[in-house]
């Protein structure tokens, strides 16, 4: 059994929407409106190997998110959904091993290849 | 007179034969009283005596007799002498009378002449005696020199003179001596005051020999004279007019010289010899050959010298070249006259040169100018169209002339409304710009050309030169200008628009993600393919097929693809419209060049809508790449947008047209300071309007719905905006159509 995938983003169709495109691709997933909750619930200790992280979120920005996720979780592995245009990624996540092609702008017309990087990563993940 | 005294010398012949009969008269007398004196001694007084008174008779009647017969023989011989030598006299006397009479009649006519020469001539007889003391003066030194003779004669020569200066009193003395040597003289001129006139001084000339009686001896001096005052005056009056035209002709900043057939100058003016570095002195009696240092110029001017004294034509030499003593090579025109002057053997040449170097050079310069503003007007791309004030054509320039079809010459004087017939309109702003005497601007004149709307900036200037007022036409046409300020206007539409699309994206592309998304698990959850689908519908109990079914003849999926493809298509025009901002360069990285056509033409051949309504698999790519070009500096998804983009309308482009066998070529090469990138295809081409038009923001050639209208315009601003390129395209209906990218070099080597 592979681990949670956690979706944060505050636009609830798109999080209803990936969270279920990715459960008929056999993931387990568990979304969130911001990032304050998902880390409550990562607290109970569920693994989760990757995560799709918003940028605009209620409570704080993407990056800043990602910033404390891999403090405190070094193993969980990112993409990012963005609506903005002009996202760049920050050298600082780029130095965590991000690139340009963790980064899915919205919208998607076809979720297929955020399914596949998702399943790739958290295949990984189980291997390592 | 000579002749006269030899005549009165010689005795007559009848006062010989007179004293010849008055001796013979005489001794017959004598003899006669001789006879009687004897008779009378006998018997004086008294009757003869008886005593041989016969032979006393006869003796006596002898002796009476014999005189008378001696007297009678005498006197007839003498009649008989007398006669002849009356005759032979008489015959002399005729002839003598004749000659005298003739020799009288020469006497008088000369003396006559005499006369009349010493009357008429300016000349006058003087004599002095032994003293040098004039003794007579003729009647005409009154009447030449107005000096009545009392003041003259008795004086000697000298006490008359003034002589006021050095060179007078030597004068003077040697006269004197010559006069006190006997020695004649000739020509001796000298000034007198004397007379009733002493204010005026008279110049008179003198001439006179000395004169000796028949002893031999000195009796003085006989001579002429004459008054030369007025001679003088006017030789000083000459002399003065020479000064002044002297004068003159050395003030005319001209060259005048004359000079003889051998160049030798005879005459200069001061222009003359300056030019040769000299005084008039020095070059006067010079030769041109000596003076002129340009041998060939010397030569061809005195060959013209000769030919002007040889014809006795004058001759005008409108341009020669004169190089001065300086070295500075003047233009001179010349005019050669032949040159005739009393103390001249020879004919002579008289010249007038005058320099019109500067008149020449202003000559020449205005010619040039006037060719160098012809050119530039010719020069310039802009319509010029010069008219007098009722609109006349005066001046065309090369474009007018090529907008009109019509040459200058052929064009000049006609109204400019008859050539150019869509600026008739015009002539109301020519005559307002004549009056007010400012231009007058029509901004944006839509003009047509061949069907096809022009624009046109249209200025009159009005000429405010005295000479000739009038106007100048300007036309630019700005068409071009007009559509890139349409589009720089579009796309600072776009501009905006990409600024309040990136900030607004978020909102947007978040429902459209709901959307998409939404729409795409909708498929997947009825579809029949799916395990967990079967499952719940198995669980509630519904049949899955019969469920498709029912959403297919309800058209259901259908409405449901429609509501993907409209998100999907909007989800373009969002991401196209933020395209039009301007981004940071943070993007531009170094980039294989050969990678990215090849991602390129990866992405085409998946594309969605290419797979869809044209088959890129059809289409043969071509790949004609540098080998030596691999790093280009750009932002590598913007250049690939560009490039699909190129691709994508290539595609559609040939897919229309139903080429047979449609190819693109992709070609690399490398310039001087960009890297070209070309997309060559094999379509249907386009025609001009559509090139000119083709990067203009919403221009589409497709149906409406089928592209937005965006794609080449923002290809174009990525090129040119983001990435400081060139894009270009070239076309021909029915040829196909080559887009050119050009990406500066610069950064490739900063890589």
């Amino acid at each position: 059994m592979t681990g949670w995938v956690l979706i944060v983003d505050d636009e609830e169709m798109i999080r209803e929407n990936l969270k279920a495109y990715l459960e008929d691709e056999g993931l387990r997933v568990m979304a969130f409106e911001s990032v304050t909750p998902a880390l409550g619930w990562l607290c109970e200790g569920d693994p989760c190997p990757v995560c799709i992280m918003d940028m605009r979120l209620p409570d704080m920005d993407g990056n800043s998110a990602i910033r404390i996720l891999h403090r405190l979780y070094p193993e969980m592995e990112f993409l990012i959904h963005t609506g903005s245009s002009s996202y760049s990624l920050p050298d600082d996540l780029r130095a965590m091993g991000l690139d340009d092609d963790r980064v899915y702008q919205k919208p998607l017309s076809d979720m297929a290849p955020l399914a596949a990087a998702v399943r790739s990563l958290s295949g990984r993940e189980n291997r390592s | 007179m000579l002749n006269r005294s030899r005549l009165l010398i010689r005795p007559p012949p009848a006062a010989r034969l007179a004293a010849w009969l008055a001796r013979f008269f005489v001794l017959a007398l004598l003899i006669m009283t001789a006879v009687d004196g004897t008779t009378m001694a006998y018997e004086p007084g008294q009757e003869p005596v008886d005593t041989g008174e016969l032979p006393m008779m006869l003796r006596l009647t002898f002796w009476t007799l014999l005189p008378v017969v001696l007297i009678t023989i005498a006197s007839l011989l003498w009649s008989w002498l007398l006669r002849r030598q009356v005759a032979h006299r008489t015959r002399q006397l005729q002839r003598e009378l004749g000659e005298r009479q003739q020799a009288e009649a020469a006497l008088r006519e000369s003396e006559g002449r005499f006369r009349d020469v010493t009357e008429a001539a300016s000349d006058w007889i003087w004599e002095m005696d032994a003293n040098l003391r004039f003794t007579y003066l003729s009647e005409r030194f009154y009447a030449l020199t107005g000096i009545a003779p009392q003041h003259v004669l008795g004086r000697a020569r000298w006490e008359l003179a003034t002589a006021e200066s050095v060179a007078d009193q030597q004068k003077w003395r040697q006269h004197r001596g010559t006069l006190e040597k006997h020695q004649p003289f000739r020509d001796f001129v000298y000034r007198t005051h004397i007379g009733d006139r002493p204010s005026n001084g008279r110049y008179l000339k003198i001439s006179g020999k000395p004169i000796y009686d028949d002893q031999g001896r000195f009796v003085g001096y006989r001579g002429t004279g004459t008054d030369i005052t007025e001679q003088i005056k006017a030789e000083t009056a000459l002399q003065q007019s020479e000064l002044r035209l002297r004068r003159n002709i050395d003030l005319v900043p001209h060259m005048i010289f004359a000079k003889d057939r051998n160049g030798h100058f005879l005459l200069a003016n001061r222009a003359t010899a300056a030019a040769y570095g000299l005084t008039v002195e020095e070059l006067v009696d010079r030769s041109h050959g000596v003076v002129h240092e340009i041998n060939e110029e010397a030569e061809r001017m005195l060959a013209d010298d000769r030919e002007v004294i040889d014809s006795g034509a004058s001759k005008l030499i409108a341009e020669e070249s004169f190089t001065d003593h300086t070295g500075h090579a003047r233009i001179m025109q010349t005019i050669k006259i032949p040159f005739n002057e009393p103390g001249l053997n020879e004919t002579a040449v008289l010249g007038v040169a005058i320099d019109i170097t500067e008149q020449k050079q202003a000559k020449e310069e205005v010619a040039r100018m006037r060719l160098y503003l012809r050119n530039i007007i010719d020069s310039m791309p802009s319509v010029l169209i010069g008219v007098d004030p009722w609109g006349y054509i005066t001046v065309l320039n090369q474009p007018a002339e090529q907008a009109c079809g019509a040459s200058w010459e052929i064009a000049q004087g006609r109204f400019f409304g008859e050539l150019f017939p869509q600026l008739e309109s015009q002539f109301e702003q020519v005559c307002e710009a004549i009056r007010l005497g400012s231009p007058i601007k029509t901004p944006r004149m839509t003009l047509e050309d061949h069907g096809e709307l022009h624009y046109a900036d249209v200025m009159v200037y009005p000429l405010i030169a005295d000479t000739a007022s009038g106007a100048v036409i300007r036309v630019d046409d700005v068409t071009a200008r007009v559509r890139i300020e349409s589009m720089m206007v579009q796309t600072e539409k776009m501009l905006s628009v990409g600024g309040l699309a990136a900030g607004m994206a978020h909102e947007i592309n978040n429902p459209l993600g709901a959307i998409l998304q939404g729409s795409q698990n909708i498929l997947r959850r009825i579809a029949l393919d799916m395990p967990q689908n079967r499952a719940v519908a198995e669980a509630i109990g519904i049949d899955l097929d019969r469920l498709n079914r029912y959403l297919e003849q309800r058209r259901v999926l259908h409405f449901l693809e429609g509501i993907r493809e409209a998100g999907a298509r909007a989800a373009k025009i969002v991401a196209d419209m933020l395209s039009f901002s301007r981004r940071s360069e943070s993007r531009f990285a170094p980039v294989d060049l050969e990678d990215l056509l090849e991602t390129v033409l990866r992405l085409a051949a998946s594309d969605y809508d290419l797979k869809k309504k044209y088959d890129f698999k059809r289409i043969t790519i071509q790949r004609d790449y540098d080998p030596t070009l691999h790093v280009v500096y750009c932002d590598k998804t913007e250049i690939e947008q560009v490039i699909l983009n190129l691709l994508k309308n290539a595609a559609q482009a040939m897919a229309e047209d139903g080429a047979s066998c449609p190819t693109i070529t992709l070609r690399t090469r490398r310039e001087p300071h960009y890297v070209l990138i070309e997309v060559i295809d094999n379509g249907p081409g386009m025609d001009e309007k559509i090139l000119k038009r083709i990067f203009e923001p919403f221009f589409t050639t497709k149906e409406v719905g089928s592209g937005t209208g965006l794609g080449l315009s923002v290809s174009y601003f990525i090129v040119t905006e983001q990435h400081r390129g060139k894009l270009s395209v070239a076309s021909k209906p029915g040829q196909g159509a080559c887009f050119s990218i050009r990406l500066p070099i610069g950064r490739e080597a900063l890589s």
